[in-house]
Protein backbone atom coordinates (compact mmCIF):
# COMPACT_ATOMS: atom_id res chain seq x y z
CA UNK A 1 0.00 0.00 0.00
CA UNK A 2 1.60 3.36 -0.90
CA UNK A 3 1.94 5.78 1.97
CA UNK A 4 0.77 9.60 1.03
CA UNK A 5 3.86 11.97 0.84
CA UNK A 6 2.25 14.24 3.92
CA UNK A 7 1.32 12.74 7.33
CA UNK A 8 -0.69 14.96 10.17
CA UNK A 9 1.13 14.56 13.16
CA UNK A 10 -0.67 17.43 14.93
CA UNK A 11 -1.68 17.12 18.02
CA UNK A 12 0.81 14.06 19.10
CA UNK A 13 3.15 14.01 22.03
CA UNK A 14 6.86 13.31 20.55
CA UNK A 15 6.78 9.66 21.02
CA UNK A 16 4.01 8.85 19.17
CA UNK A 17 5.39 11.00 16.29
CA UNK A 18 8.86 9.59 16.15
CA UNK A 19 6.72 5.92 15.17
CA UNK A 20 4.37 7.86 12.84
CA UNK A 21 7.51 9.24 10.62
CA UNK A 22 9.43 5.97 11.06
CA UNK A 23 6.35 3.91 9.95
CA UNK A 24 5.65 6.25 7.13
CA UNK A 25 8.81 6.21 6.10
CA UNK A 26 8.90 2.32 5.92
CA UNK A 27 5.90 2.48 3.75
CA UNK A 28 7.27 4.69 1.16
CA UNK A 29 7.62 3.61 -2.43
CA UNK A 30 9.47 6.67 -3.77
CA UNK A 31 11.93 8.07 -1.25
CA UNK A 32 12.80 10.58 -3.96
CA UNK A 33 11.14 13.79 -2.43
CA UNK A 34 10.83 13.94 1.32
CA UNK A 35 8.37 12.92 3.22
CA UNK A 36 6.01 16.06 4.55
CA UNK A 37 5.37 16.12 8.30
CA UNK A 38 2.50 18.19 9.94
CA UNK A 39 3.34 18.79 13.34
CA UNK A 40 1.88 21.25 16.00
CA UNK A 41 2.76 24.76 16.70
CA UNK A 42 4.72 23.52 19.56
CA UNK A 43 6.52 21.12 17.96
CA UNK A 44 10.13 21.24 19.52
CA UNK A 45 11.36 20.56 15.58
CA UNK A 46 14.94 20.63 16.36
CA UNK A 47 14.43 17.65 18.85
CA UNK A 48 12.43 15.59 17.26
CA UNK A 49 15.26 15.88 14.13
CA UNK A 50 17.80 15.02 17.01
CA UNK A 51 15.69 11.84 17.52
CA UNK A 52 15.32 11.05 14.06
CA UNK A 53 18.76 10.80 13.48
CA UNK A 54 19.73 9.51 9.46
CA UNK A 55 16.48 9.39 9.03
CA UNK A 56 15.80 13.40 9.17
CA UNK A 57 17.22 13.75 5.92
CA UNK A 58 14.37 12.19 4.36
CA UNK A 59 11.57 14.57 5.87
CA UNK A 60 10.21 18.10 6.01
CA UNK A 61 8.77 19.27 9.35
CA UNK A 62 6.17 21.91 9.26
CA UNK A 63 3.60 23.40 11.23
CA UNK A 64 1.37 24.79 8.40
CA UNK A 65 0.72 23.08 5.69
CA UNK A 66 1.36 26.04 3.13
CA UNK A 67 5.07 25.42 3.98
CA UNK A 68 4.96 22.58 2.21
CA UNK A 69 4.37 23.77 -1.10
CA UNK A 70 7.13 26.61 -0.46
CA UNK A 71 9.47 24.02 0.64
CA UNK A 72 8.95 21.74 -2.26
CA UNK B 1 -2.27 -16.28 18.49
CA UNK B 2 -5.44 -14.20 19.51
CA UNK B 3 -5.54 -12.17 22.20
CA UNK B 4 -7.97 -13.76 24.17
CA UNK B 5 -8.27 -13.58 27.67
CA UNK B 6 -10.89 -15.56 28.33
CA UNK B 7 -9.07 -18.07 30.35
CA UNK B 8 -9.98 -15.99 33.03
CA UNK B 9 -13.47 -16.58 33.17
CA UNK B 10 -15.27 -14.87 36.36
CA UNK B 11 -16.36 -17.04 39.16
CA UNK B 12 -19.12 -14.39 39.60
CA UNK B 13 -22.26 -16.36 38.77
CA UNK B 14 -24.27 -15.43 35.95
CA UNK B 15 -26.73 -12.52 37.23
CA UNK B 16 -28.99 -14.25 34.36
CA UNK B 17 -31.66 -16.89 34.35
CA UNK B 18 -30.27 -18.23 31.27
CA UNK B 19 -26.81 -18.23 29.60
CA UNK B 20 -26.48 -15.98 26.71
CA UNK B 21 -25.14 -17.80 23.04
CA UNK B 22 -21.47 -17.60 22.36
CA UNK B 23 -20.58 -18.90 18.87
CA UNK B 24 -16.82 -19.03 18.21
CA UNK B 25 -17.40 -15.98 16.16
CA UNK B 26 -18.53 -13.56 19.31
CA UNK B 27 -16.16 -12.44 22.02
CA UNK B 28 -16.34 -14.07 24.86
CA UNK B 29 -18.82 -12.35 27.50
CA UNK B 30 -17.21 -14.09 30.57
CA UNK B 31 -14.17 -12.84 30.39
CA UNK B 32 -12.49 -10.04 32.81
CA UNK B 33 -12.37 -7.37 29.92
CA UNK B 34 -16.05 -7.49 29.95
CA UNK B 35 -16.24 -7.27 34.02
CA UNK B 36 -14.32 -4.31 33.58
CA UNK B 37 -16.29 -2.64 31.09
CA UNK B 38 -19.39 -3.60 32.66
CA UNK B 39 -17.96 -1.55 36.05
CA UNK B 40 -17.40 1.50 34.41
CA UNK B 41 -20.89 1.36 32.59
CA UNK B 42 -22.46 1.03 35.74
CA UNK B 43 -20.75 4.35 37.09
CA UNK B 44 -21.28 6.38 33.58
CA UNK B 45 -24.55 7.77 34.48
CA UNK B 46 -26.77 6.38 32.13
CA UNK B 47 -30.16 6.19 33.83
CA UNK B 48 -32.55 8.09 31.08
CA UNK B 49 -30.00 7.97 28.20
CA UNK B 50 -29.75 6.57 24.74
CA UNK B 51 -26.80 4.62 24.23
CA UNK B 52 -24.92 3.39 21.10
CA UNK B 53 -23.15 0.57 21.32
CA UNK B 54 -20.93 0.12 18.42
CA UNK B 55 -19.22 -3.53 18.29
CA UNK B 56 -22.21 -4.74 19.74
CA UNK B 57 -21.00 -8.59 19.72
CA UNK B 58 -23.67 -10.77 21.95
CA UNK B 59 -25.78 -8.49 23.30
CA UNK B 60 -24.48 -8.88 26.64
CA UNK B 61 -23.80 -5.20 27.50
CA UNK B 62 -26.88 -3.93 25.96
CA UNK B 63 -28.78 -5.84 28.24
CA UNK B 64 -26.85 -5.22 31.33
CA UNK B 65 -26.95 -1.05 30.51
CA UNK B 66 -31.36 -1.60 30.02
CA UNK B 67 -31.30 -3.94 32.95
CA UNK B 68 -29.01 -2.57 35.68
CA UNK B 69 -28.23 0.85 34.86
CA UNK B 70 -31.61 2.30 33.59
CA UNK B 71 -30.78 3.09 29.78
CA UNK B 72 -33.95 4.42 28.27
CA UNK B 73 -32.89 3.32 25.05
CA UNK B 74 -29.67 1.18 23.34
CA UNK B 75 -29.12 1.19 19.62
CA UNK B 76 -26.34 -1.19 18.49
CA UNK B 77 -24.63 -2.24 15.66
CA UNK B 78 -21.24 -4.50 14.67
CA UNK B 79 -18.87 -5.29 11.64
CA UNK B 80 -19.79 -8.93 11.61
CA UNK B 81 -23.82 -8.76 10.42
CA UNK B 82 -24.18 -11.91 12.67
CA UNK B 83 -23.50 -10.55 15.85
CA UNK B 84 -26.58 -8.24 15.75
CA UNK B 85 -28.86 -10.92 15.02
CA UNK B 86 -27.23 -12.76 18.20
CA UNK B 87 -27.58 -9.67 20.13
CA UNK B 88 -31.18 -9.39 19.38
CA UNK B 89 -32.10 -13.55 20.11
CA UNK B 90 -29.48 -13.02 23.13
CA UNK B 91 -31.53 -9.36 24.64
CA UNK B 92 -34.77 -11.63 24.41
CA UNK B 93 -33.63 -14.41 26.15
CA UNK B 94 -31.63 -12.40 28.54
CA UNK B 95 -33.69 -9.61 29.37
CA UNK B 96 -37.65 -10.26 27.98
CA UNK B 97 -38.99 -7.10 29.31
CA UNK B 98 -36.23 -5.08 27.90
CA UNK B 99 -36.03 -6.33 24.73
CA UNK B 100 -38.32 -3.29 23.47
CA UNK B 101 -35.95 -1.26 24.12
CA UNK B 102 -32.94 -2.47 21.92
CA UNK B 103 -32.81 -1.10 18.01
CA UNK B 104 -29.95 -2.69 16.66
CA UNK B 105 -28.90 -1.33 13.33
CA UNK B 106 -28.79 -4.72 10.96
CA UNK B 107 -25.99 -5.38 8.48
CA UNK B 108 -22.22 -5.06 8.34
CA UNK B 109 -21.41 -1.88 9.89
CA UNK B 110 -17.97 -0.70 10.63
CA UNK B 111 -17.76 2.03 13.49
CA UNK B 112 -20.87 4.09 12.27
CA UNK B 113 -20.53 4.12 8.85
CA UNK B 114 -24.26 3.57 7.59
CA UNK B 115 -26.95 6.21 7.23
CA UNK B 116 -28.92 4.56 9.31
CA UNK B 117 -26.10 4.30 12.06
CA UNK B 118 -25.52 7.87 12.05
CA UNK B 119 -29.00 8.83 12.27
CA UNK B 120 -29.39 6.90 15.39
CA UNK B 121 -25.78 8.05 16.82
CA UNK B 122 -27.27 11.56 16.40
CA UNK B 123 -30.07 11.10 18.91
CA UNK B 124 -27.76 9.57 21.23
CA UNK B 125 -26.30 10.94 24.98
CA UNK B 126 -23.59 8.55 24.96
CA UNK B 127 -21.59 5.98 22.60
CA UNK B 128 -20.19 2.86 23.71
CA UNK B 129 -17.37 0.50 22.54
CA UNK B 130 -14.52 -2.01 22.90
CA UNK B 131 -13.03 -2.43 19.49
CA UNK B 132 -9.74 -3.34 18.41
CA UNK B 133 -6.16 -1.81 19.33
CA UNK B 134 -4.00 -4.02 17.93
CA UNK B 135 -3.38 -4.43 13.87
CA UNK B 136 -3.98 -7.43 11.97
CA UNK B 137 -0.53 -9.34 12.05
CA UNK B 138 -0.09 -9.78 8.55
CA UNK B 139 -0.96 -6.22 7.55
CA UNK B 140 1.37 -5.37 4.62
CA UNK B 141 2.79 -2.14 6.16
CA UNK B 142 2.87 -3.01 9.94
CA UNK B 143 4.64 -5.89 8.85
CA UNK B 144 7.37 -3.73 6.89
CA UNK B 145 7.65 -2.01 9.85
CA UNK B 146 8.20 -5.21 12.74
CA UNK B 147 10.60 -6.53 10.14
CA UNK B 148 12.49 -3.11 9.94
CA UNK B 149 12.69 -3.60 13.89
CA UNK B 150 13.66 -6.99 13.32
CA UNK B 151 10.92 -7.91 15.37
CA UNK B 152 9.15 -11.75 15.00
CA UNK B 153 5.60 -12.28 15.12
CA UNK B 154 4.70 -15.25 17.54
CA UNK B 155 4.13 -18.51 16.24
CA UNK B 156 0.56 -18.90 14.95
CA UNK B 157 -0.40 -15.07 15.53
CA UNK B 158 -1.24 -14.80 11.85
CA UNK B 159 -3.62 -17.43 11.98
CA UNK B 160 -7.15 -16.27 11.17
CA UNK B 161 -9.48 -17.72 14.05
CA UNK B 162 -13.32 -17.34 13.59
CA UNK B 163 -13.17 -13.76 15.69
CA UNK B 164 -10.20 -12.55 14.27
CA UNK B 165 -12.42 -8.73 13.57
CA UNK B 166 -13.38 -8.90 17.06
CA UNK B 167 -9.69 -8.88 18.04
CA UNK B 168 -7.69 -7.01 14.95
CA UNK B 169 -8.16 -4.02 12.57
CA UNK B 170 -6.70 -3.34 9.10
CA UNK B 171 -4.04 -0.96 10.65
CA UNK B 172 -3.06 0.76 6.96
CA UNK B 173 -6.91 1.38 6.54
CA UNK B 174 -6.18 3.95 9.55
CA UNK B 175 -3.09 5.58 8.66
CA UNK B 176 -4.83 8.93 8.58
CA UNK B 177 -5.39 9.25 12.18
CA UNK B 178 -2.57 10.27 13.66
CA UNK B 179 -2.81 7.88 16.59
CA UNK B 180 -2.83 4.82 14.51
CA UNK B 181 1.00 4.75 15.19
CA UNK B 182 0.34 3.23 18.67
CA UNK B 183 -2.65 1.12 17.87
CA UNK B 184 -5.54 3.45 18.92
CA UNK B 185 -6.41 4.58 14.79
CA UNK B 186 -9.62 2.56 14.96
CA UNK B 187 -10.91 4.41 18.07
CA UNK B 188 -9.33 7.50 16.87
CA UNK B 189 -11.62 7.05 13.59
CA UNK B 190 -14.31 6.52 16.07
CA UNK B 191 -14.09 9.24 18.29
CA UNK B 192 -13.82 11.85 15.11
CA UNK B 193 -16.92 10.33 13.95
CA UNK B 194 -19.05 10.57 16.94
CA UNK B 195 -17.64 14.38 17.00
CA UNK B 196 -18.92 14.78 14.16
CA UNK B 197 -22.33 13.45 13.98
CA UNK B 198 -23.57 13.67 18.26
CA UNK B 199 -20.76 16.64 19.20
CA UNK B 200 -22.63 16.67 22.54
CA UNK B 201 -22.61 12.97 22.99
CA UNK B 202 -20.43 11.47 25.80
CA UNK B 203 -17.91 8.38 25.09
CA UNK B 204 -17.57 5.10 27.43
CA UNK B 205 -14.55 2.91 26.16
CA UNK B 206 -12.96 0.04 26.94
CA UNK B 207 -9.37 -0.52 26.61
CA UNK B 208 -6.69 -2.56 27.02
CA UNK B 209 -4.00 -0.55 28.50
CA UNK B 210 -0.99 -2.07 27.53
CA UNK B 211 0.26 0.95 25.49
CA UNK B 212 -0.57 3.37 28.74
CA UNK B 213 -3.28 4.54 29.99
CA UNK B 214 -1.74 8.23 29.24
CA UNK B 215 -1.57 8.34 26.04
CA UNK B 216 -4.80 6.66 25.28
CA UNK B 217 -5.87 9.85 27.44
CA UNK B 218 -3.50 11.94 25.29
CA UNK B 219 -5.86 10.94 22.28
CA UNK B 220 -9.29 11.72 23.68
CA UNK B 221 -7.99 14.88 24.24
CA UNK B 222 -6.68 15.77 21.02
CA UNK B 223 -9.86 14.61 19.73
CA UNK B 224 -11.99 16.98 21.88
CA UNK B 225 -12.88 15.00 25.09
CA UNK B 226 -11.64 15.29 28.42
CA UNK B 227 -10.93 12.04 30.24
CA UNK B 228 -11.57 10.55 33.69
CA UNK B 229 -11.23 6.87 34.29
CA UNK B 230 -14.18 5.23 35.76
CA UNK B 231 -12.74 1.83 36.01
CA UNK B 232 -9.52 -0.22 36.04
CA UNK B 233 -8.81 -3.97 36.58
CA UNK B 234 -5.72 -6.04 35.99
CA UNK B 235 -5.94 -9.04 33.79
CA UNK B 236 -4.54 -12.11 33.35
CA UNK B 237 -3.02 -12.00 29.61
CA UNK B 238 -3.87 -15.36 27.55
CA UNK B 239 -0.58 -17.62 27.15
CA UNK B 240 0.16 -17.22 23.74
CA UNK B 241 -1.42 -13.45 23.05
CA UNK B 242 1.19 -11.85 20.95
CA UNK B 243 2.80 -9.08 22.10
CA UNK B 244 4.94 -8.05 19.01
CA UNK B 245 3.61 -4.69 18.03
CA UNK B 246 4.63 -3.08 21.35
CA UNK B 247 7.81 -4.84 21.52
CA UNK B 248 7.85 -2.97 17.88
CA UNK B 249 7.19 0.36 19.25
CA UNK B 250 9.78 0.06 22.57
CA UNK B 251 12.58 -0.93 19.89
CA UNK B 252 11.37 2.02 17.30
CA UNK B 253 12.30 4.50 20.01
CA UNK B 254 15.19 3.25 21.45
CA UNK B 255 18.28 5.12 21.05
CA UNK B 256 16.44 8.03 20.22
CA UNK B 257 16.30 10.01 23.38
CA UNK B 258 12.34 9.15 23.87
CA UNK B 259 12.56 5.45 25.14
CA UNK B 260 11.11 6.85 28.22
CA UNK B 261 8.17 8.92 27.06
CA UNK B 262 6.61 5.73 25.95
CA UNK B 263 6.76 2.65 27.58
CA UNK B 264 4.33 -0.27 27.11
CA UNK B 265 3.04 -1.47 30.60
CA UNK B 266 2.96 -5.16 31.37
CA UNK B 267 3.07 -6.77 34.81
CA UNK B 268 4.43 -9.47 36.53
CA UNK B 269 2.14 -9.63 39.43
CA UNK B 270 -2.11 -9.96 39.49
CA UNK B 271 -2.00 -6.45 41.43
CA UNK B 272 -0.16 -4.64 39.06
CA UNK B 273 3.44 -3.61 41.18
CA UNK B 274 6.05 -5.31 39.52
CA UNK B 275 5.51 -3.14 36.16
CA UNK B 276 7.15 -4.37 32.69
CA UNK B 277 8.07 -2.95 29.76
CA UNK B 278 7.10 -5.19 26.55
CA UNK B 279 10.17 -5.70 25.78
CA UNK B 280 10.96 -7.74 29.42
CA UNK B 281 7.56 -9.32 29.12
CA UNK B 282 8.67 -10.69 25.50
CA UNK B 283 11.74 -11.66 27.53
CA UNK B 284 10.24 -13.87 29.82
CA UNK B 285 7.26 -15.70 27.47
CA UNK B 286 10.67 -16.42 24.81
CA UNK B 287 12.11 -18.00 28.37
CA UNK B 288 8.64 -19.73 29.35
CA UNK B 289 5.77 -19.34 26.84
CA UNK B 290 3.32 -19.74 29.92
CA UNK B 291 4.37 -17.66 32.25
CA UNK B 292 1.74 -15.39 33.69
CA UNK B 293 1.98 -12.02 32.60
CA UNK B 294 -0.82 -9.01 33.36
CA UNK B 295 -1.72 -6.06 32.04
CA UNK B 296 -4.54 -3.47 33.05
CA UNK B 297 -7.67 -3.08 31.32
CA UNK B 298 -9.67 0.44 32.13
CA UNK B 299 -12.61 1.84 31.24
CA UNK B 300 -12.35 5.65 29.59
CA UNK B 301 -14.63 8.19 29.82
CA UNK B 302 -14.44 11.34 27.31
CA UNK B 303 -16.79 13.90 27.62
CA UNK B 304 -16.46 16.59 25.13
CA UNK B 305 -14.94 19.87 25.97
Amino acid sequence: MQVSNTIDCNGLSPAPTLLRIMQALVGREDSASPLNVLVGADCNCERLADSLGELAEEVQLASDAKQFARIN
Amino acid sequence: MLEDPADESSETPSPYENDPERPDFAFDPDDPWTQTFQEGLSRANLEGKTVYEVGVGTGINVAFILRNCGAKRVYGSDLDPRLVVLAERNIKSLSPEHAKHFEPVHGSVSLVDTDEAREKVAKTDVVIACIPQVGEPGDERLTAFREAQSIELAEGAGDEAEDHIAHYYPWSLFDEYPYNSVGLGLNEALMRRIREHAPKAELVMNFGCRIGTEIICECFEANGYKTEKIASKIVLQHAGTDISFFVTLEKALSGTGLEKQLVCKFYADPEGKQPLSATKAQQMINADPNVPLYHEVAVIRGVPV
